[in-house]
């Protein structure tokens, strides 16, 4: 029996309402309790900011991250945020760590726990690959993990919805996320991955999928209902069609209307849309682009069917990957870069482009602020979850100095002092001196997120929750966040605590302990009748297209690292 | 003036990493303090002068403090990282990474280098009296641009993938080439005298003049006329046009 007691802490936590209250918090066997006895250990937080384990629901960090690495073996030197990035030798308590965007798998996880992260949602898991993802999330230390897995472009997800077999496509979904050891529904570009195989792409919603006979819109709203009809912890999670392109912001707004018919069947969003940053895009070329963000927010203030996470921007060095294929062949052919295609066999694309976002770039000065635009013009911080879509939008490594945009107007006027007058034209974000409060902060970066994933023990402190818990070296009172906004991004780089599951594994912003984290996953029930007339559809496909046998194809729980299964009722 | 003898008391098998072994590191020290610099010698860091014999003459600043390896240092990679002034002479063969990084100085090679010689260098000068391997003056692996500034010139050949991806500087090789000289090349210069295979492919800018002769010439290169350089008429090519390049290819 390990008990702790964290006296004298700022706690904010908004699932509880609590802002920035002097009290203590009790920990017994890894969770938070109501009180322990005389001999816990004490930990003094001194009136330090005090919050639950940060959150990272959308994150590239194991499983594609690993073809940037091989296309960008340079990323390994670079140290562009010193003690969070570059190359650094092992000690008695840590691996070798290298690089920024791409870092080694020990990095990403000793580098989100020095952000006070002890949770992280990889965001695109293709099945056929999800060993791989896996594999690599057995040797990330530290965090708790889950996965997303792709089911947008697939053969057998769009011949049941062509062949209206909806129950069918539910115990489909149910054995994917089996197969890949998932935690729900990612769709990307839905349809998109598809017709890139035939070099193509799909142009909106209603835009057919070559040889399916099904739309986008039919994609999304399918695996809609199948997510609700199998009661998911999470909603879908939708990177919307036209990604990266101009006037985008249509679509968007189209898609989240679509979802307003889904009941979810849980406590949570009917969608959650991911790195809106880049589908907020107003203009209709490069020449007149400008920030849709003021359209998508005005949307989402009037909506409550629905979470989004940002994709923010970062200026330097960023790498992109994603299932959309098609955005991907784009990007590097306008940028002249380096580019990786692969084709996932049944079921999605994927590619994977490094670029840079330049200040002086007036697109990327715009897209800088449009990521700010959606987190400030959006009323309700309980819709948004805070991301740079990592590595996409830049690294996670980042945070911090993104934590200073949303906190200070003033900060944000230093970085748009540098723009183009061009720039300052198609943005909005000077007009808005919203600033955010730790409170709101919490909730985009921790509390939204247990919600939005059905994690009522994560992003929170009350009793019962998982003792993971961040403390910085700020105290509340006695900070003025838009101005001291440079000590601000110094106690988020480096947490003086950050406890997992009751255990100091950074102190002071270093690694204490590197113990292993759980891996969640849904296995969801569907009936064996279902699942067995659904078997012999798959098996053809096994026999007649995959390079894989199926058993060969399931992850093994030989390959979770204390998994946990989150078990749900299919309703049929 | 102070100069810097070093000479290996044995011959290693494992290489030795000597990234700090410039003038910038080695300027107003003395003899026991140059020794007891530390150098990574397979996965741990020991004293230079482990390995060494090290014996100075005069204490000066870094422009004016110059290094001479006595013999062969064919296992001592990286010699003159990061140099910025001063100067050092290698007198036997050298190991990968010489003057990798180099800002500034000089370097004199009076015997072969390995791979990598003068990667990414912005400034400075390599002068090699010997023969060349893989990669010279070219970036680390996945980078945009290899060497942007300063000179390399080689008395003798160098192999495959010379200038690769440079962005600026020049180079200028004696002898012949391998494969691939002035792939990817970018802004920088490279003059071969001898023989070359298939040389600046993707080339997008900067000028490449081959003496000898050239086997391969790729055919993403438009033909231009002829350009006169210092009274040789050569034909003149430009492309790489696969990668839309404006860059300049002179053969004879
Ligand atoms: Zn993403």
């Amino acid at each position: 029996m390990s008990e702790i007691l964290i006296k004298n802490a700022s706690v904010c936590d908004p699932a509880q309402g609590i802002n920035c209250e002097t009290m203590d918090i009790c920990i017994k066997d890894g969770k938070i309790v109501e009180s322990v006895s005389a001999n816990a250990k004490v930990i003094n937080a001194d009136g330090r900011l005090t919050m639950a384990g940060g959150f990272d629901g959308h994150t590239h960090s194991a499983g594609k991250i690993n073809v940037g690495r091989s296309i960008n073996p340079n990323d390994a030197r670079k140290n562009l945020v010193p003690g969070l990035s570059g190359q650094v030798a092992r000690t008695e308590k840590t691996r070798a760590q290298v690089g920024y965007n791409t870092p080694n798998t020990y990095a990403i996880g000793y580098r989100y726990a020095k952000l006070g992260y002890t949770t992280i949602c990889e965001a695109a898991i293709p099945l056929i690959a999800a060993r791989h993802t896996h594999e690599e999330f057995k040797e990330i230390p530290i965090l708790d993990k889950m996965g997303l897995s792709l089911f947008g472009s697939n053969w057998q997800v769009m011949e049941y919805i062509r062949d209206k077999e909806p129950e069918k496509l539910a115990a489909y979904v149910a054995w994917g996320l089996k197969a890949s050891r998932g935690y729900g529904v990612k769709i990307v570009n839905p349809g998109g991955g598809e017709a890139w195989g035939w070099g193509k792409n799909v142009s909106g919603l209603y835009d057919p999928v070559p040889n399916f006979d099904v739309t986008p819109a039919e994609i999304l709203m399918s695996l809609a209902e199948v997510n609700e009809r199998l009661q998911l912890p999470h909603s879908v999670h939708v990177h919307c069609n036209n990604l990266g392109k101009p006037g985008n912001y249509a679509t968007t707004i189209e898609t989240m209307k679509l979802f307003e018919k889904i009941k979810p069947s849980r406590d949570r969003q009917a969608l959650h849309v991911t790195h809106v940053q880049f589908n907020a895009y107003a203009g209709t070329s490069w020449r007149d682009f400008e920030t849709g963000a003021p359209m998508v927010a005005d949307y989402v203030n009037g909506a409550d069917h629905l979470t989004f996470d940002l994709g923010q921007v970062i200026f330097g060095p960023a790498v992109t990957m994603t299932a959309d294929g098609p955005v991907e062949y784009a990007n590097a052919r306008m940028l002249h870069e380096k580019w990786s295609n692969q084709d996932i066999e049944l079921e999605d694309a994927s590619g994977v482009v490094p670029l840079f976002y330049s200040p002086k770039s007036f697109v990327n000065a715009v897209q800088w602020a449009i990521g700010l635009e959606l987190a400030l013009l959006v009323k309700d911080p309980w819709k948004v979850m805070f991301t740079t879509d990592s590595p996409n939008g830049g690294s996670f490594v980042n945070y911090p100095e993104a934590f200073t945009y949303l906190m200070s107007a003033k900060r944000r006027e230093e970085v748009i002092s540098g723009f183009s007058k061009m720039a300052l034209d198609r943005m909005v974000l000077p007009g808005i001196d919203r600033e955010l409060d730790f409170y709101e902060l919490a909730i985009m970066t921790r509390s939204a997120q247990s919600k939005m994933y059905s994690r009522p023990e994560k992003g929170n402190l009350k009793p019962g929750s998982d003792a993971d818990i961040a403390i910085y070296d700020i105290l509340p009172g006695q900070i003025d966040p838009s101005t001291e906004y440079a000590k601000v991004k110094k106690a988020f780089s480096g947490a003086a605590y950050t406890l997992k599951n009751g255990e100091i594994v950074v102190k002071d912003g270093e690694i204490e302990a590197t113990p292993k984290g759980k891996i969640y996953w849904v296995n969801a029930k569907v009936p064996s009748a279902i699942d067995s007339a659904m078997q012999k559809d798959i098996d053809i496909k096994f026999r007649k297209y995959y390079t894989v046998s199926k058993s060969n194809y399931m992850v093994e729980d030989a390959y979770l690292q204390k998994p946990v299964e989150i078990t749900t009722e299919g309703v049929f | 003036m102070q100069v810097v003898k070093l000479s290996l008391k044995e011959a290693n098998k494992i290489p030795i990493e000597a990234d700090n072994t410039n003038p910038d590191n080695f300027a107003g020290k003395t003899e026991e303090e140059i020794k007891a610099i530390l150098v990574w010698y397979g996965n741990d860091q020991y004293p230079l002068g482990d390995f060494f014999n090290v014996k100075v003459e005069g204490s000066d600043s870094v422009e004016n403090t110059k290094l001479v390896f006595e013999g062969d240092v064919s296992r001592v990679k990286r010699i003159g990282q990061n140099m910025s002034a001063g100067e050092i002479e290698i007198n036997g063969s050298v190991d990968m990474h010489c003057g990798f990084g180099m800002r500034g100085g000089k370097i004199v090679i009076n015997g072969d280098a390995d791979s990598w010689l003068g990667c990414e260098m912005t400034g400075g000068e390599i002068i090699l009296n010997g023969n060349a391997s893989y990669y010279v003056g070219s970036g680390y692996r996945g980078e945009a641009c290899g060497m942007r500034g300063g000179k390399i010139t080689i008395n003798g050949n160098a192999r495959d993938y010379l200038g690769e991806h440079i962005c600026g500087g020049e180079i200028l090789v004696k002898g012949s080439v391998g494969l691939l000289p002035a792939i990817s090349n970018n802004g920088g210069k490279i003059i071969i005298e001898g023989n070359a295979t298939m040389p600046a492919s993707e080339m997008k800018s900067g000028t490449v003049i081959i003496k000898g002769e050239v086997s391969d010439l790729l055919p993403s290169y438009k033909e231009e006329g002829t350009e006169e350089v210092e009274e040789v008429i050569y034909r003149k090519f430009v492309g790489d046009v696969n990668v839309g390049g404006k860059g300049v290819l002179l053969i004879k």
